[in-house]
Formats: structure tokens, C-alpha cells, sequence
């Protein structure tokens, strides 16, 4: 009796062992191979890492020019500049002149170790970028507006975060070129002492000095601000950014997933033939109805499910594209240029020009004309101005359409044009002639503060928006009008700042023409 | 849709095809793979892998075996490449001590433009060809240099008596002669550190007086008495760095230890120059430095003209000729002292650190030339400098006459507080004998003696009051308001006051000091009245009354 049993027992134990790799994949999707509409859905909300998507996506969102993908864009280059920084952080070490060397080590002795340092910062280079042309497209589209005002909200507060980890890793290093971009930095963040001290306060009120106190751990760059700065960098900033992440994400799918016209679906041509998005369709047990929960006007209420196409795969085939460009771009840029590693910093020998990291140039040129506007005033300003956009803009017209809205894209190609040329007009006046403090030495410093090239800049601007909102009749042309002259400002004082200014911030048609260094 | 497929296919199979390429790079395009695969010996091939030489005790983790693979231990033998070439024999084995211990350079780089140093901010490149044995000085001192020109009077004393006959010294002498012999004497290059048999003249006498023929017959003669401490200096500075000591010998020349350190010994005034030569080149300026950005051209430049490359430097320049600054340059490039275990400390280095030997011989020219000659000048005529105090000049035959011993001795000991001339005495300056050393030598460099001064230490007696009010108009000018100092020398200061006998001062005031700009005061000048011997006498009763209490 008992052989028997045990030659069973045997079989079957065989037969496990056999089937242990299907079991472990189907243990793994639970659903099986996503082959049905219904098993690509049970795919997507079944798994934690996908089911911050919706399981079908409108095709409206997967066409290029809806997002470009520079959202996804910004998380990809976030995902590879996170393992690339967890790789850097095992030989990395957080103290002055060992840091320094330990980059010496990971650029020349560690295995692969020069690429991984020069993708770490290619990507955090390109999630500036995108994540501020994702800010231009969702801003173009109107996509701020009901019911996505909060997201737009978030994405600020990403913007912000984006630029605090790209700005806390410039340190790091410890050379030359990072101890002098953070002393700019750590001084802009004193710019309020300029006022401060014109009104005799600093003695009693100084939030300036106090600022740069808190940056830094000590009156000047060194091992507190270092330490600071890796903590910051490695811990503090990539949880709030990756919490903040998770919630833009889910809002979107909450919010109903991309913005788009109200007429997509009349505008989207008629259905792609079977073979071109072959769609699995399976006799459906029960219908499913997952969006009718989404509150609002959301993809599929009321409206079938006929411009819809499963997320599985065809949304996932779009991301993990712009994933793989993403890499791709960071790769050959690693491959073809290295991460700057000048000498050992030295507090005795400053860097001139010491320029802040090129996304601060426009402001360090602001700040060349005064501090505290520059630094803080007209920073502020604009951002105040950013998330007030979708609670002033309670206008419907062209949402979801580029450059949609009263105005349109004539607007925008106006805007751009004068965006553009105001500052360089400006800049090219204040470098020939000089401003107030050449006419008169004597001028009280608060007189600069209010009157200076970035003020004026930023006063044309605001009226330009409001002569806009007048003629247009409408605030989302206000709002296009000075978006974009925001944006060509911020690109001309940037090019200024990066490539014409030379020591002392004077100005210089190229590099060449520097006093010898 | 079906173009997201294609982009997704189009950049995965982009970044797998530069992966590829990147590892490609990195385990088969490398430098040190390429060569490696040449590599043959009788064999076969050799194994391609990253070899290095590691020695704890030095601080050397050396990949640049990995290229210069005949050069690692074990693989001598190793050919195929140019590059394959063992190291010429050398008393240091590379495969023991590494190669950036002497050569400097980024051991740790595994590509020829970081690993020889010739990337942008690296701070310790290779040394070149021209300063190769500047990498002695990372371990070795060399003892007893003597100043310039005794060590050149050695050298030439060397060669005149004809020790080259038998001898062979730094890869000169001794030659081979046909059927006759030749290079019967031992090779002296390294006596100097490995040491020699001080009774070595009288036991050649000997041999000599023995001998019936052949060298010590027809090529020894008998060597003056005041050559036999020359064959010494020279015998002593043999390290086998000719090219080092000649260096360290214009070094002793200069007066660099007057204000600079070298492992504990000098001034305290600039800054400590045992590991100068590690001085980084991204971390001084080169904005008035003409040429390469090198630091051997920054030193060079440095040395023609201290405070124009480096702003505010209060290092007096030196009148150098092109090889001395050569010289001094390869000299600092070879202040690189490592801190040592006792395992590679080396017999030099165990003298000078634990048994207090000198670097430099201890006459007095040569304690003259280290300490003294940077600012007093070499020959000790004073210097004055654009935008710097005025150095006396200590061997004027007007001062010397007048100065007694003990002035002379107080000023080295307890120097000039609160100016620039340091106190000797001190733990690291001068030690007693070589004060006495330095005093006498200053003497000789004036050849005057003291003249004969039978009055008492004290003895003026004039009313202070009329010497402030001739001192106002007559001395102030130079000497500073209450004789604080200005352009000429502070004459309140408690050392001179202390040690000058008042007839040196008076004296000094009569007859002033020809070739500087104190005149003799008894003799009018288009500018001011003469003086009065009683005038003068009130002058040094007001100084004497700036003392203090103390006479």
C-alpha cells in the first residue's frame, strides 16, 4: 500500500516542481496573462505600483502633442537620478576634503563609477528642465483649471522641491565651483537683510541673516552647511518630493485623468482600425464601471467607453517610452560630457565669477540689481502669482487645446515676442548707460530696492497681462499674456547670466574676452 | 498607438546598444586592457587584470602597474609593448615601494592623462623628467650641505686632487682602462648616506707609503690640511641626488629658514615649507603668473617676484640668477616629507629627526646663508625694498667697528621684538654654538674688528629733554616719531637698548654709516644743520630715557 502512495506523492511533487514557474508569474498578476479587457484591468488596479493609473485611458491622452510626456519625463529622470544616487551614496562621504575625495575616487577608480555620477547629473539637469516645460504644457493647455486647481497647486510645491534637490546636491562635491554657486545661493537667501539694513532693523529683525543662518549651520560654508545640505539632499527633499509625487498622481487619476477638450472625442478621428490598436474585447461578465465612482466630469461617465483603450499595454508601451528616451538622453549625454569636478574648495580664494547653478542665473542677474528683489521679492511674486492662477481663471473656453483660451496662440506669439525683448532692451540700457546707483552715488539703497531693472521688468509684465484682460476680456488671457513673458524673461536673464556675465558680473560678449585668469 | 510601441522598442534597443558600448569601453577599449593584451612572456600570455602595487606603510595603492606592467612585482619579464620595460634598477624596488612614493602622480588612476597627474585640478601631478629626484625628498634629507659656494669649492677640491682617478662619484671618475685596471677605488655617489670611514686619509697614506706600484703608487698624493674639510663636505653630500643637494646648497644661500620652517627648523614668519611641495596648483592664483599653469612655473615665478603672484606677500625679493631659481624651485618641489613609519624611515631622515642632526653644515657662512642672507643679503650689505622696511646691513665696517660681541650676540638671541628680526634663540632656531658660529662670521664678512672702547657701557650724561627736541626735527624723519621705527630701523626697541654700549650709539650718530642712508650727523647736509658731539649725546640720553626704569 504503502509504494504506491509514495510514487504518487513523487508525481506530484515533480509536477509542482514543474509548474513553479507559471505559478510563481501567476501568483505574481493573479490575473493571468493580461490578454482580455478584463484581465488587463485586474492587472492594473490589481498591482500597487500600477494602479495609480486608471485601467483605460482615453486616447486623447496618449496622443504626443497632449503632454509630450513631460511629466513622465520628470519621473523618469527622478528614477534614474534615485538609483543612480543610491549607487553614489555607498562611496560618497559628507565631510569637507573627504567628499572632494571621494568624488576623486568615484569619477577615476570605481568601476563604472564616472558614468553613474555623470547620469546622476544629466538627470537632475533634465528633471529641471522638464518639470518646468511639464509646468508650461499643463499651464498652456489649461489644464490648472476645475477640477484640477489643487494639482496644479502640488505641482508648484514639486517645482520647488525640484529645484531645492538640484540645488542641495550642487554642494556636495566640494569644489570650487559648489562651494561659491551655494555661498551666491546662501547670500540670496540674506537678500532680505538689503531692506533690513536700509531701515536701520537688521540689529533687531533680521530674517535675512536668519535665513542663511538655517541654510547654512554657521556664519560661511562649511561642514554644518555640507552635512546639512547631504541630509537635505539624500533624505528630507526625495521624501517629500516622492510623497508629493504619489499625490499628483492619484489626484490626476481622481481628477479624471488627462485634461482635454470637451470635444475630444468629435475631434479624434474615427476608430483606429482593429489592426492598427488591436482592443481584446471578451463578453463581459458584468459591466464594468470603475470611473462611474470618479466624482465630476470625468472620462467615462455617462459617455461609454468608445475613445477609451485598456492602460494595459498601450498607456504603459507610452511611458515606459518616454522612460527609456529619458535614459536614453541622460545616457548620451553622460557618455559624451563629464560632470564638472574643479579643485578642492578653499574659502580664501573665491571664484570669479562665482555664478549660483544656471536655473538661479536670472535671479542671481536680478540679484546683481538688487538683492532683495532679485533673491526674494520677485520670486515670490511670481510664485504667488503661479498658484493663484487656477482660482482667478474660472474661465472654460480651450481648455485642454494648446494655447486654448480668449487670445489664443496670436497672443501667445505676441506675448513671447515682447517677453523677449523688454529684458534685453532693458539689459541692453542698464549695461550701456549704467542705472541709478551710477547717476547717483548718493541714493538711498530702499530707492534701488523698489526701482531697478527686475521691478520694471516685472511692472511691464503685469501691465501688459492687464491691458490683456481689458482688451480680451478675459483673465485667461491675463494669464497666457504673462505666463509666457514670465517664462521668455526667465530664458533671456538665464542666457545673460550664464553667458555673458564674466568677473565681477561684468558684461562680455563670450568668455574668451576675460581678463586673464 | 502603435508608435508608443515603436518609441518604447526604438529607445530600448538605443540604450541597450550604448550600454553595450559603455561596457565595451570599459572591459575591452581601456588603456590598460590594450596594452595588457600585448604583454608576453615565455609562457605565454599574460593574465589581462588590474594590477597594482599596495604598500600600507608608504600610503600607496599604485595601479600604474597596470600600464607599466614589467614593472610590477614578479613581472619583470613581461615584453611586447614599448611600454613593457622594467624599471632600470634602482635601490627602492618599485614593486615594493610603489612608483608615486618618488614619481608623484595619481596612483589610483587607471588612465594615462590622470594617472601621470596631466588633468585639470589634479593637485599632485607626476614629476617631470628635469625634477625626477625631487621625489627623494618625500623620505630622504640630505645632511651637512654647506652653502653655495663652500660646496662648489668641495667639488672643485675633488676634482683637483684627482679622486676621480680611482673613484667613482654620481656617474663620473673611476674609469675602466685597458689591461690597467681601473676603477680601483669604491664608488663614493652614496657615502653619504650609507656613511664612510672617517680615519679613511691616514689609512690611503699608508697604503700608499706600502705600495711599490699601480694606482697607489703613481695616483695618490699627500692633500693639504685645508683641503682635507672640503673632501669631507663632499664626501658628506654624497646621497646620490647630486642634482638635490646643489639645490638644498643654493637653498642654505638664501635666507629662506630666517622666516621659513623645513621640518622644525626656521622662522616663524611665513609659512612652514616641509610639504611645499605638495602645494596644490588649484589652489593658488595664477593671475600674474605668466606660462603654464604648473606649480614648478608658479615657484619659479614666485621666487622672481613673491608679492606680484601672491598679493600682500612680505617675502623680499631675491636677486637670483635663472639657475638658482631653478634650483630653489626643484628644492621646495622636493619638500614633500612624508610622515613615516619606522619601517621606511630612512637612515638620514632617523639623524636629523631623532638625533638632532643638522641639514645644513654649521659653519658660519652656511648658518649665515640659511638664516640671515634672505634679508641682510648675502654678503650682508642690507637691502632696502619698495614697500618693505629696510634691512640693515650688519657687515658695514662703520658698524662693526663700533658694535661690540655682545650687541651682535643679543640681537641674533632675542632679535627685535615686535619687528621683523627674530629671536635665535629659541627651541627651533639656533642652538648656542652655532650663535657663537654666526657672530663670528658676520665679523669676517665686514673683516673689521672692534675698535678699542675703553669707556664703561654707560657713561653719557646729557639732559634727555634737548635730545627729544633734536631728535624731533634731526632723527624722526627716518627713524619714526618717539623712535617708534619707519623707514630706518625702531630705535625704542628694548633689545637694542639694552645691549648698545652708548658709545656705539653715539658713535653711530657721529659717523653715520657709509652706503646707507644714515649720514654722519657731525657733517651738515643741504637738508639739516650738523650736530653737535654734546647735541648727539642729548639724542642718546633721550633714547636711553625711552627704556624705562631699567639703565
Amino acid at each position: 500500500m504503502v509504494p504506491t502512495e509514495e510514487k504518487d506523492a513523487l508525481r506530484e511533487f515533480a509536477a509542482s516542481l514543474k509548474s513553479v514557474p507559471t505559478r510563481v508569474l501567476e501568483t505574481a498578476f493573479r490575473t493571468g496573462t493580461p490578454n482580455t479587457d478584463r484581465s488587463r484591468s485586474t492587472f492594473v488596479f490589481g498591482n500597487v505600483f500600477l494602479h495609480l493609473h486608471s485601467v483605460r485611458t482615453h486616447r486623447w491622452s496618449l496622443r504626443w502633442t497632449t503632454t509630450m510626456g513631460l511629466g513622465i519625463m520628470s519621473v523618469s529622470a527622478f528614477l534614474i537620478a534615485l538609483v543612480t544616487g543610491v549607487l553614489l551614496m555607498f562611496y560618497y562621504k559628507p565631510y569637507p576634503e573627504a567628499a572632494y575625495q571621494s568624488i576623486k575616487d568615484i569619477h577615476f577608480v570605481v568601476p563604472t563609477g564616472r558614468l553613474i555620477r555623470n547620469l546622476h547629473r544629466w538627470s537632475a539637469n533634465i528633471m529641471v528642465i522638464a518639470v518646468i516645460l511639464h509646468m508650461a504644457r499643463a499651464f498652456y493647455t489649461a489644464a490648472y483649471r476645475r477640477p484640477r486647481e489643487y494639482n496644479w497647486l502640488i505641482g508648484i510645491g514639486l517645482l520647488v522641491v525640484t529645484l531645492g534637490l538640484s540645488f542641495t546636491g550642487y554642494l556636495l562635491p566640494w569644489d570650487q565651483l559648489a562651494y561659491w554657486a551655494i555661498t551666491i545661493g546662501a547670500n540670496i537667501a540674506q537678500s532680505p537683510r538689503e531692506v533690513t539694513d536700509a531701515l536701520n532693523l537688521t540689529d533687531y529683525f533680521d530674517p535675512g541673516g536668519m535665513q542663511r543662518l538655517l541654510l547654512l549651520g554657521s556664519d560661511q560654508v562649511g561642514a554644518e552647511a555640507l552635512i546639512r545640505f547631504h541630509l537635505l539632499h539624500v533624505m528630507i527633499l526625495p521624501l517629500a518630493i516622492a510623497a508629493l509625487m504619489g499625490v499628483h498622481f492619484w489626484r490626476i487619476r481622481k481628477d479624471g485623468g488627462m485634461v482635454r477638450p470637451a470635444d475630444a472625442d468629435a475631434l479624434l478621428t474615427a476608430r483606429p482600425a482593429e489592426s492598427v490598436t488591436p482592443v481584446f474585447n471578451e463578453a463581459p461578465v458584468k459591466t464594468y464601471q470603475l470611473a462611474a465612482i470618479v466624482r465630476g466630469r470625468s472620462a467615462a461617465v455617462g459617455r461609454g467607453q468608445e475613445n477609451t483603450v485598456p492602460s494595459m499595454p498601450h498607456l504603459f508601451y507610452a511611458e515606459l517610452g518616454v522612460l527609456m528616451v529619458t535614459l536614453l538622453a541622460c545616457l548620451a549625454l553622460s557618455l559624451y560630457s563629464d560632470a564638472p569636478l574643479k579643485e578642492l574648495a578653499n574659502p580664501s580664494i573665491p571664484e570669479n565669477p562665482a555664478k549660483a547653478p544656471w536655473y538661479f542665473l536670472g535671479l542671481q542677474e536680478m540679484v546683481s540689481f538688487s538683492a532683495f528683489m532679485g533673491g526674494v521679492g520677485i520670486p515670490a511674486i511670481v510664485l504667488i502669482g503661479l498658484a493663484l492662477i487656477p482660482y482667478l481663471d474660472r474661465e472654460t473656453e480651450g481648455t485642454g487645446k494648446w494655447f486654448g483660451g480668449p487670445g489664443g496662440w496670436p497672443l501667445v506669439r505676441f506675448s513671447a515676442l515682447l517677453g523677449l525683448g523688454v529684458p534685453i532692451i532693458l539689459e541692453a540700457a542698464v549695461i550701456r548707460f549704467g542705472w541709478l546707483r551710477e547717476w547717483f552715488p548718493h541714493i538711498p539703497q530702499l530707492i534701488i530696492t523698489a526701482i531697478n531693472p527686475g521691478t520694471i521688468l516685472t511692472l511691464i509684465y503685469a501691465l501688459f497681462s492687464m491691458w490683456c484682460i481689458r482688451r480680451y476680456q478675459s483673465t485667461r488671457a491675463g494669464a497666457l499674456a504673462l505666463f509666457t513673458c514670465f517664462l521668455a524673461g526667465f530664458i533671456v536673464l538665464t542666457i545673460i547670466g550664464t553667458y555673458f556675465r564674466g568677473p565681477n558680473w561684468v558684461f562680455y560678449w563670450s568668455p574668451s574676452d576675460w581678463p586673464k585668469h | 498607438m502603435k508608435k508608443n510601441k515603436y518609441l518604447l522598442l526604438f529607445a530600448s534597443l538605443s540604450v541597450l546598444a550604448l550600454l553595450t558600448g559603455a561596457a565595451i569601453q570599459e572591459n575591452f577599449l581601456k588603456d590598460w586592457r590594450r596594452i595588457q593584451v600585448q604583454g608576453q612572456t615565455d609562457d605565454g600570455p599574460i593574465a589581462v587584470q588590474l594590477r597594482q602595487v599596495v604598500n600600507n606603510n608608504l600610503g600607496v595603492a599604485d595601479r600604474c602597474v597596470s600600464c607599466h606592467v614589467s614593472m610590477a612585482p614578479g613581472e619583470q619579464s613581461v615584453r611586447g609593448a614599448p611600454l613593457l620595460v622594467a624599471h632600470k634598477p634602482v635601490v627602492h624596488d618599485p614593486a615594493d615601494y610603489g612608483c608615486t612614493v618618488c614619481h608623484g602622480g595619481q596612483g589610483q588612476a587607471t588612465e594615462k592623462l590622470d594617472a601621470h597627474g596631466d588633468v585639470h585640478f589634479w593637485p599632485e601631478p607626476m614629476l617631470d623628467k628635469a625634477t625626477l629626484y625631487a621625489g627623494c625628498g618625500t623620505c630622504h634629507v640630505a645632511l651637512h650641505v654647506p652653502e653655495q659656494s663652500r660646496l662648489q669649492k668641495a667639488s672643485l677640491a675633488f676634482e683637483r686632487l684627482d679622486c676621480y682617478a680611482c673613484h667613482r662619484v654620481d656617474g663620473k671618475g673611476g674609469t675602466l682602462r685597458p689591461d690597467q685596471g681601473g676603477m680601483e677605488g669604491p664608488n663614493l655617489s652614496r657615502v653619504g648616506a650609507t656613511a664612510f670611514d672617517s680615519e679613511w686619509y691616514p689609512k690611503h697614506l699608508a697604503k700608499s707609503a706600502a705600495a711599490t706600484a699601480g694606482p697607489w703608487k703613481t695616483a695618490f698624493r699627500t692633500i693639504a690640511a685645508e683641503d682635507l674639510p672640503l673632501l669631507g663636505d663632499f664626501l658628506q653630500t654624497r646621497v646620490a641626488a647630486s642634482q638635490l643637494v646643489a639645490a638644498k646648497s643654493t637653498f642654505f644661500s638664501s635666507g629662506c629658514l630666517g622666516c621659513h620652517k623645513v621640518s622644525g627648523v626656521g622662522g616663524d614668519a611665513g609659512p612652514d615649507l616641509t610639504k611645499a611641495g605638495f602645494k596644490d596648483p588649484g589652489l593658488v592664483s595664477f593671475e600674474h603668473v605668466p606660462g603654464d599653469g604648473s606649480i614648478k612655473n608658479w615657484m619659479a615665478e614666485h621666487f622672481r617676484a613673491p608679492a606680484s603672484v601672491v598679493a600682500g606677500s612680505l617675502m623680499p625679493p631675491a636677486p637670483l640668477s635663472d639657475k638658482e631659481i631653478d634650483q630653489l624651485t626643484f628644492f621646495t618641489l622636493s619638500l614633500r616629507r612624508k610622515d613615516l613609519g619606522d619601517l621606511y624611515l630612512p637612515k638620514d631622515r632617523i639623524r636629523a629627526v631623532k638625533f638632532g642632526e643638522r641639514e645644513f653644515a654649521t659653519d658660519g657662512a652656511t648658518l649665515y646663508g640659511a638664516f640671515c642672507a634672505g634679508c641682510h643679503g648675502r654678503d650682508g650689505q642690507g637691502r632696502r625694498l619698495p614697500g618693505l622696511v629696510s634691512f640693515p646691513s650688519i657687515a658695514n665696517p662703520d658698524y662693526l667697528a663700533i658694535a661690540p660681541d655682545a650687541l651682535l650676540a643679543k640681537t641674533v638671541e632675542l632679535g627685535r621684538p615686535g619687528r621683523r628680526m627674530p629671536g635665535w634663540l629659541k627651541p627651533d632656531g639656533l642652538r648656542a654654538e652655532e650663535m657663537k658660529t654666526v657672530v663670528a662670521y658676520i665679523r669676517t664678512l665686514g673683516a673689521t674688528e672692534m675698535e678699542e672702547d675703553p669707556k664703561p657701557a654707560r657713561w653719557v650724561t646729557a639732559a634727555p629733554i634737548a635730545g627729544k627736541r633734536i631728535f624731533a626735527s634731526a632723527c624722526a624723519g627716518c627713524h619714526g616719531p618717539d623712535a617708534k621705527g619707519a623707514e630706518g630701523p625702531a630705535l625704542n626697541n628694548p633689545v637694542l637698548l639694552d645691549a648698545a654700549t652708548d658709545t656705539f650709539l653715539v658713535e653711530t650718530v657721529a659717523r653715520g654709516r657709509k652706503g646707507t642712508a644714515m649720514a654722519s650727523f657731525l657733517e651738515p647736509s643741504p637738508v639739516r644743520s650738523a650736530l653737535t658731539r654734546a647735541d648727539i649725546e642729548s639724542v642718546v640720553a633721550y633714547l636711553r630715557s625711552l627704556q624705562g626704569g631699567k639703565s
